[in-house]
């Protein structure tokens, strides 16, 4: 029973992790309509910002204010050079502009930070015992973290203005234009939001695997991204669910030491099951086509 | 007879297989005559695999309009089966080129095998759904090799598949890449392709004119697939130890990258990029060494981009227009220029569905910008009308 | 666009032959470094990607030895050249980077630092009788050529050290491993590791691969009443571990690692006393030796290219580079013909494989009075370092 629980609170804590990369995974989906292969970077350069201000400034509130911030910038900077002079291209055309971005955060990084990875500590939450169980600080900073970003942009979108032309944007791009909706602007806040969200989830990320190169936030990145898929890609509690169930599956496969080598074929397999009983994932929305 | 072959413009459709030809004429030529540096032959072997992976992903990407991101997962099956197979015979039958054969034709079929097995989904699986099946499927495939025990595919070590002479692989490697133009191509200018790109165009459409949809596209998953296969079954025999590690979601990003740059449903533009792209590549890695190493990735990145940006930016589109190659050959040679045909930059977008918002939306822009976005969709200069409207 | 296309085809057609009939003139049997002015050691490792951490280190090592033998006059006043080419950890880019090198004119090479690119390496340096020592490639079949020997413990030779050791101190006990399933070297280590095993001795292990290397609390949680943990993995995974394990895994723990782990006290961030337990390792080098060959090495390491890199691998290509300069400087000692600047890579190879099974002793910073056997095997001390002592 105790191995049961540790397993899944294990599960949790890493599908905490998973749940906030896939948030901002889904944000930039839901309304740019793109796949963002560079989030996995920004979050490598929140995590690198938090390390060189934490140095600064000794402060992780401050470290992940100006990782925040950075990343904001960046990912407005990186939107408006590489992927806003093709909107209205093909979509693949983004896409391999995306993977171009994360090459060059990656090769960036390499040159400002070397090759070694650092261990970064940004400090120690302690556990909490529940009986025999113990359960890590960061776990559960993951979580509440992750259910007040979801909770704080489920609100944002249905309630305020801005959200809205948001939900607009994502419903029909041009027919939100048509009344009035600034499309490039919404485009370039939802990439704000989604690179801000990167760098929170660079934190959480970094509290609990506290190892930092420049593939940081690539396998994690992708990992999210199937996440993301399972809940249904563009829904905001989708991310959450697919986050949680993912990191619960990779904690029990980890468990039994048979199977462990397999882990990642498993999660795969898991996502095209579920794919295909649910071909939009968990709460993803159906498609009707239209003739 | 010739006069009028060149004449009628007729030659055009074969000029590919002339360029490969002659090419490989003069190549090997230089190789057998001993004139070759081993390094040339390695890299053309690369590029001959680079290719025909790029064409068979371009026919499931470019006509049928099935982004795939698993695409390494197939050639991993053909590499690791049709390497095993070449191992088993290699005793019977030694390392000639009988043994090559039946192993690229096992490899092909095995790989041919799973791509009906990705394609089934594909019938319930649209855009990016299908595109993270593929994906997850090109990760389960790493995963199983990789955790194989060391008798059966070699495991983390990598199976040991014999060498092929290289003065000649490189030859045979471009036979292949003639001959998968071949089916490629006949097949899709046949009846059969155009139902492809029927079906890419509007599925409903398509079947509603009595097109076997499912069939095609099992079809052409499983012709997709069959090529990677032979692509990977070539690359075991051009290396001594395959690793699973290679075939996984970036070697799958870079076969993409070469049918997106080279131009969605252009063959031919598939068959250049996944050239360059290999010899960038590999110069990059040879030429920046030791603590240069690192700007491969900065200089890769940056040309991506770039010509990315400078072949789909709709911006562009007028710019491209003027400074064609094609433009500077008319200049040139004063060659009467050819009318384009009509669906080719309907080819530049896929999937080409009919939205809505392209119906409503009114393009107010003057008619020499309009013509490369058929989408109408351009938030980026709301026309003053709109502007008026939303205040 | 298509004409585009077509026309560009045949530009970059012409372009590719230019290019290939540029690097006319080579063959087999020609002697590429006619024209050397400097000997020239050339080394493959992953300069870029996730292992870039290792390839780094052994290119820096191997630089210091180079640039250390040339302040010193070199070679009967010739010099030495170190030329490393990014491989990304990925075999498939072995042959042309062995090309590369080869026919840039290396005459003696130390192979390269990982071991899958490795298995690779040693079948075309075998063709064309190149000399190599590899500082860390360490699988077993690494050295199978009599041209290939290795400056580090080979895997399955560690496997069984480490099996020895527990066998004699865990007799009935229950130990801990924890190791990475689809890595050569640590899959390797831990094949032998268990083979060896006593049977009294109740094994409990947890892996983890490249696709799980975020989080390792599960993993941690199975091993967290093993009082000794044997961990065959590299030192970067193993902080995680170690880090993510405080107030989990008993305090008064043992974890022992081979040669991988060295380099985990000097890692950037991470403090090796916030680890309560006991860390060990069984290697050939301690990167926080202050005293003796080793501590001068690594203050000059230091110096030079900064604390975060310093690891086995920079130590052993140091050695590697100076094994080779002492194996030729004796030679030339001997028989001042023996060895010369343009001599071909075949030539200095005969030569090299001549001292290293004639009782050619040397004595660097990982060891002393190192020796190889006839497999290319090495023969050295192996000393049990105790990074830092249980609390």
């Amino acid at each position: 029973m105790e191995i049961i629980i540790t397993t899944l609170i294990n599960g949790l804590s890493l599908g905490g992790i998973y749940a906030m990369i896939a948030l901002g995974y889904t944000m930039v989906y839901g309304i740019a309509k793109m796949l963002n292969f560079a989030h996995g970077d920004i979050i490598m350069v929140g995590a690198y910002t938090i390390m060189v201000t934490l140095g600064i400034s000794g402060n992780p509130i401050i470290a992940t204010i100006a990782a925040v911030i950075f990343c904001i910038i960046l990912g407005v900077c990186v939107e408006k050079v590489a992927y806003k002079p093709l909107r209205g291209a093909s979509p693949l055309a983004v896409l391999i502009t995306a993977i171009g971005v994360s090459y060059l955060l990656q090769s960036l990084a390499q040159i400002a930070f070397g090759t070694a990875p650092k261990n970064v500590s940004v400090g120690n939450m302690g556990t909490i015992a529940l009986g025999s169980v113990k359960i890590q600080g960061y776990t559960i900073f993951t979580l509440v973290c992750t259910v007040v970003v979801m909770t704080a942009l489920t609100l944002f979108i249905k309630y305020t203005k801005l959200g809205k032309a948001m939900l607009a944007v994502s419903e029909d791009r041009g027919a939100a234009q048509l009344m009035g909706v600034n499309v490039n602007g919404i485009i370039t806040v939802t990439f704000a939001i989604g690179s801000g969200l990167a760098a929170l989830a660079g934190l959480c990320t970094l509290m609990k695997a506290p190892l930092l190169s420049n593939t940081f936030g690539s396998m994690p990145g992708i990992k999210a991204f199937t996440a993301a898929v399972i809940g249904g890609i563009g829904s905001i509690p989708g991310a959450m669910l697919g986050g949680i169930l993912l990191g619960v599956v990779e904690s029990c496969c980890n468990k039994i030491s048979v199977i462990a080598p397999y882990t990642d074929a498993i999660e795969f397999g898991i996502l095209i099951v579920i794919l295909l009983i649910r071909p939009t994932g968990f709460l993803g929305k159906k498609r009707r086509e239209k003739v | 007879m010739i006069k009028s072959f060149f004449k009628t413009g007729r030659f055009r459709h074969y000029l590919n297989y002339l360029i490969i030809v002659v090419l490989l004429v003069v190549f090997s030529v230089m190789s057998l005559s001993g004139g070759m540096k081993s390094s040339s032959q390695y890299l053309l072997e690369k590029i001959a695999i680079s290719m025909i992976l790029a064409v068979s992903l371009s026919i499931l990407v470019g006509f049928l309009g099935e982004l795939s991101l698993g695409h390494a997962g197939f050639m991993c099956v053909g590499a690791y089966l049709g390497g095993k197979v070449s191992v088993l015979l290699s005793s019977l039958l030694g390392e000639g080129i009988v043994n090559l054969i039946i192993s690229l034709i096992v490899g092909g079929i095995c790989a041919a095998v799973c791509g009906i097995i990705v394609g089934l989904p594909a019938l319930r699986l649209k855009g990016d759904y299908l595109a993270i099946v593929t994906l997850a499927f090109g990760e389960i495939v790493k995963s199983l090799f990789l955790n194989s025990s060391d008798a059966s595919f070699g495991g983390a070590l990598g199976l040991k598949t014999p060498r092929f002479d290289r003065n000649t692989l490189f030859i045979i490697a471009f036979i292949l890449v003639l001959i998968t133009l071949a089916v490629i191509q006949n097949v899709l200018a046949s009846r059969h392709g155009r139902a492809v790109t029927a079906i890419r165009d509007s599925e409903i459409a398509a079947r509603a004119t009595g097109i076997n949809v499912t069939e095609y596209k099992l079809l052409i998953f499983a012709m997709s697939a069959f090529f990677a296969g032979i692509a990977g079954v070539l690359f075991s025999f051009s290396n001594q130890n395959i690793q699973a590690t290679k075939f996984g979601f970036n070697y799958s990003i870079e076969i993409l990258v070469m049918v997106v740059l080279g131009g969605m449903g252009s063959i031919n533009g598939s068959l250049i990029a996944a050239a360059l792209i290999t010899f960038l590549n590999v110069k990059l890695a040879t030429v920046l060494t030791g603590n240069m190493a690192v700007l491969q990735n900065l200089i890769y990145a940056l040309v991506l981009i770039i010509i990315v940006i400078y072949n789909n930016a709709p911006f562009l589109a007028a710019f491209r227009e003027k400074y064609t190659l094609h433009n500077l050959w008319t200049k040139l040679f004063g060659h009467r220029a050819e009318h384009r045909r009509d669906d080719e930059k309907s080819w530049a977008r896929i999937p080409t569905k009919i939205n809505m918002d392209e119906l409503l939306s009114v393009d107010t822009t003057p008619e020499d910008n309009r013509a490369v976005r058929l989408d109408g969709d351009k938030p980026d200069a709301p026309s003053a009308s709109d502007k008026e409207r939303s205040k | 666009m298509k004409t585009f296309l077509r026309i560009a085809c045949l530009l970059c057609a012409m372009l590719l032959c230019v290019g290939a009939l540029a690097s006319c003139g080579g063959g087999s049997g020609t002697n590429y470094a006619a024209n050397n002015t400097e000997y020239y050691i050339g080394l493959s490792g992953p300069l870029t990607g996730g292992a870039a951490v290792y390839g780094m280190a052994a290119k820096n090592g191997a630089q210091l030895a180079v640039d250390e033998i040339n302040a010193a006059g070199g070679l009967n006043g010739v010099m030495f050249k170190l030329v490393t080419v990014d491989d990304k950890h990925d075999a498939s880019n072995i042959p042309t980077n062995y090309a590369t090198l080869y026919e840039g004119g290396m005459q003696v090479s130390l192979g390269t630092v990982t071991s899958a690119p490795a298995l690779e390496f040693k079948t075309y340096a075998k063709d064309d009788n190149v000399f190599f020592i590899t500082p860390s490639a360490s699988n077993d079949d690494v050295p199978e050529y009599e041209n290939g020997y290795q400056m580090c413990f080979a895997d399955g030779n560690q496997g069984k050290v480490a099996a020895d050791y527990v066998n004699d101190a865990y007799k009935g006990q229950t130990i801990g491993v924890f190791y990475k399933s689809d890595e050569a070297y640590s899959k390797g280590i831990f094949d032998q590791f268990s083979a060896n095993l006593d049977s009294s001795i109740t094994m409990v292990t947890a892996s983890f691969n490249d696709a799980t290397a975020t989080d390792f609390s599960t993993q941690i949680d199975t091993l967290k009443d093993c009082t000794f943990i044997f961990m065959p993995i590299y030192y970067t995974p193993a902080s995680l571990f170690m880090t993510q394990a405080v107030g989990i895994i008993a305090d008064n723990a043992i974890y022992y690692g081979c040669d991988g782990l060295d380099g985990i006290d000097s890692m950037e961030g991470f403090d090796v006393n916030s680890v309560p337990q006991e860390i060990s390792m069984l290697s050939h080098f301690n990167s926080k030796a202050t005293d003796g060959a080793a501590g001068e090495f690594i203050k000059k390491y230091v110096e030079k290219f900064g604390a975060d890199t310093l690891n086995q691998f920079g130590a052993s290509a140091y050695d590697c580079v100076y094994a080779i300069f002492a194996a030729m400087k004796e030679a030339y000692e001997a028989d001042n013909s023996s060895v010369y600047v343009t001599m071909s890579a075949s030539d200095l190879c005969k030569v090299l494989e001549k001292k290293f099974q004639g009782g050619f002793k040397f004595t660097g910073i990982t060891g002393t009075d190192i020796t190889w056997d006839a497999h290319g095997y090495v023969n050295k001390t192996a000393i049990k370092y105790v990074v830092k002592a249980g609390k």
